[in-house]
């Protein structure tokens, strides 16, 4: 519901913030109980001390408030709920588990004990299950494949920068407006911001040019959106649906937190085959659930691994497992934040980090309070789930989920940069390509990672 | 520490002095020269100068246009905001004096063994609020004519300017550069317009009347 994001900003409540944490981890004590035949007697808080092996839910918490950054497997803590051990940690053991792949905000189902009250020695860190996935009936899958007269429907995802950070070049996205025009013609195009970043260094700088194609110069950045992209944007064929998500370091909006409201269609001069979601959002397609988020899980992931499985398996694919099982689009608790060194300690003060001097860039912006709209809608998993980053681009089945990154549209330096381009075979009943599920009226998994196909393409 | 000394009089009343104490300055860099020098709106200052059509730099004598001086102070609010988002929060026990982004599932609760002080945010909705205030106050047409604005500089102070300015010149320039103003107090509404400090939850205040 696009309508509960918009919430004013700026006035975070310290208490709703920790009801919100708190809520996590009674959501998946629940959630554990119902979906995992475990009896509630055996769950405990491994707070304190046992002589027994108790299955606890809690939160990854780094063991120090004060922790420097780098976590190691000797370094994590387990935080309980208020009604499950009155809120405390507890450090953890992890020698005796041999694959370990561990994030911090992390809600994660542990066994284990707790012998001397120091620390709880884990025995295994259980999987938590993976969201259901949709499902249509063959009258609605056959309502969609009529829809497209049987054909793939072709689907373009982009991600911002759309401008270098040294000039103000243009010239990809115009050639880029004409090729959707006239070659690719997708049904959909998504675009994902920043559209005009606020810490693009131009921008920070105030190091902007002299349009010379402009009869009158833009006084703000909001003007230059509207003076610059929206022209170009507008040439895209009206036929084509297009989807406009926001970043939170996008000028044009004036929600600056995690989860954001959408862009104001009005405000951006754009015409109605426009549309613009909240980030994140959850849409369908025809029979296909896409989510998209634009905040970088798969840069922002601090992970503490061990074990020959884990440190060799794919990080993107592990990080899409945790997505997927944390059933959130940003399970990492606290955000990432980025600054900039500014001034050195002095060489005979240079004792502790704390005597640099930082200044405050950017970050993950999270509103706390309102982490609950992050959460997968309904508890069902997405079958497309789109998440721009800024490292490679890539497209993999994770769970028979696909993930997508685009890639940046342009490089930092100017360079082009890539988009995805995702075509989808049209739902047949009969061509063994979904899978039944029996019941009173039979329902079909779309199984989209079977009938898709992912090219990222460079510009 | 608790008892009359540390009631606030009424916020309406406070001077943009005592307002806008904590708040950071306006820093601005010249796109020409790169000087960094702060912005105090129309006052004297030796690193820049306000000429009929704007801001001008004494290093370079390069003048800003328009988007090269709004473009800067939307990119510093946004930094606040982010800032604001990290979510740092310190202990007010003096013995403890924790400084972190944890928050524990009971948000007051310090996580240092034992402590029994009780956590805050460090930047505070209030302060950020304050913050954005004190940028519309160096738009504000009647503070700069009336020179209420919050100084940048005392005596005795490295920077302090060797030279002051005229009331006259001050009156003309404030008129000279009402677009410039006006512009740049349409960046900041903004995103005041957006602050939920700005706005009571009356709800909230008088629920006691509901029960």
């Amino acid at each position: 519901d696009p309508e509960k994001y918009k919430f004013r900003t700026m006035r975070q409540k310290l208490i709703e913030c920790s009801d919100v944490l708190d809520e996590q981890i009674e959501l998946f004590t629940k959630f554990a109980k119902e979906h995992l035949n475990i009896p509630d007697t055996e769950f405990g808080d491994p707070t304190i001390q046992s002589q027994a092996d108790v299955y606890a839910i809690g939160r990854i918490v780094p063991d120090s408030p004060q922790y420097d950054g780098f976590l190691n497997t000797e370094s994590l803590a387990f935080e309980t709920s208020r009604l499950n051990g009155i809120g405390r940690r507890i450090r953890l053991n992890l020698e005796q588990v041999e694959e370990v792949s561990l994030f911090c905000g992390q809600i994660a189902l542990l066994k284990g004990k707790n012998a001397n009250g120091d620390y709880f020695l884990v025995d295994k860190i259980l999987d938590i299950p993976y969201p259901d996935f949709p499902l249509s009936s063959s009258d609605e899958l056959s309502e969609y494949s009529d829809l497209l007269n049987k054909k793939s429907s072709k689907v373009i995802v982009t991600s911002g920068p759309y401008i270098p950070e040294n000039n103000f070049d243009l010239s990809y996205l115009t050639k880029f407006v004409e090729k959707i025009n006239i070659d690719i013609r997708p049904h959909i195009l998504i675009m994902a911001g920043p559209f005009i970043d606020t810490t693009n260094s131009m921008v920070m700088s105030g190091n902007l040019p002299h349009f010379d194609n402009l009869k009158i110069q833009p006084t703000t950045l909001n003007e230059l959106f509207v003076k610059l992209i929206s022209p170009i944007l507008k040439k895209i064929n009206p036929s084509i649906q297009v989807i406009l998500t926001p970043s939170t370091r996008d000028v044009m909006s004036t929600h600056a937190s995690y989860p954001q409201e959408s862009f104001d269609r009005k405000a951006l001069q754009l015409p109605k085959n426009f549309k613009c979601f909240t980030n994140p959002s959850t849409f369908q397609l025809n029979e296909t659930y896409f989510g998209n988020s634009n905040l970088d899980i798969f840069k922002d992931m601090k992970e503490v691994t061990k074990g020959g499985k884990t440190t060799m398996s794919n990080r993107f694919d592990r990080v899409a497992e945790h997505v997927l099982q944390q059933r959130r689009y940003y399970p990492q608790f606290p955000g990432s934040i980025k600054k900039m060194t500014i001034a050195k300690p002095k060489s005979e003060d240079s004792r502790s980090a704390d005597s640099k001097i930082y200044k405050h860039i950017s970050g993950a912006d999270l509103e706390v309070a309102y982490l609950g709209l992050t959460e997968f809608v309904s508890n069902i998993s997405p079958d497309i789930i789109i998440i721009p980053s800024e490292l490679l681009p890539f497209a993999r089945v994770v769970k028979n989920v696909i993930m997508i990154n685009p890639g940046k549209f342009v490089k930092p330096n100017g360079a082009n940069g890539t988009y995805a381009q995702i075509s989808i075979k049209s739902p047949d009943v009969k061509d063994g390509s979904l899978t039944e599920i029996p019941g009173e009226e039979s329902l079909y998994l779309h199984n989209v990672w079977k009938r898709s196909r992912v090219d990222v393409v460079t510009n | 520490s608790s008892g009359i000394h540390n009631l606030e009089p009424l916020e309406t009343t406070i001077s943009d002095m005592e307002r806008f104490k904590d708040s950071a300055k306006f820093e601005l860099n010249c796109p020409n020269c790169s000087h960094l020098f702060p912005f105090g709106g129309i006052i004297a200052s030796n690193f820049y100068k306000m000429c009929y059509n704007g801001v001008q730099c004494k290093n370079c004598d390069h003048v800003f246009n328009m988007i090269q001086f709004t473009s800067q102070l939307e990119s510093v609010i946004r930094s606040h905001i982010s800032l604001y988002y990290a979510g740092w929060l310190y202990c007010d026990d003096s013995t403890c004096r924790n400084v972190t982004r944890q928050i524990s599932v009971f948000g007051k609760r310090c996580l240092n063994d034992g402590c029994t002080g009780v956590m805050q945010f460090k930047y505070t909705d209030k302060q950020l609020y304050n913050q954005l205030l004190y940028f519309n106050s160096l738009f504000d047409m009647e503070k700069n004519k009336k020179q209420l604005l919050k100084p940048l500089y005392y005596e005795g102070d490295i920077d302090y300017p060797s030279e002051q300015l005229a009331e006259s010149a001050i009156l003309a320039l404030t008129e000279q550069n009402r677009k410039l103003f006006e512009i740049s107090q349409g960046v900041i509404d903004k995103y005041l317009d957006n602050c939920g400090r700005r706005y009571v939850d009356m709800g909230a205040i008088f629920d006691f009347m509901m029960n």
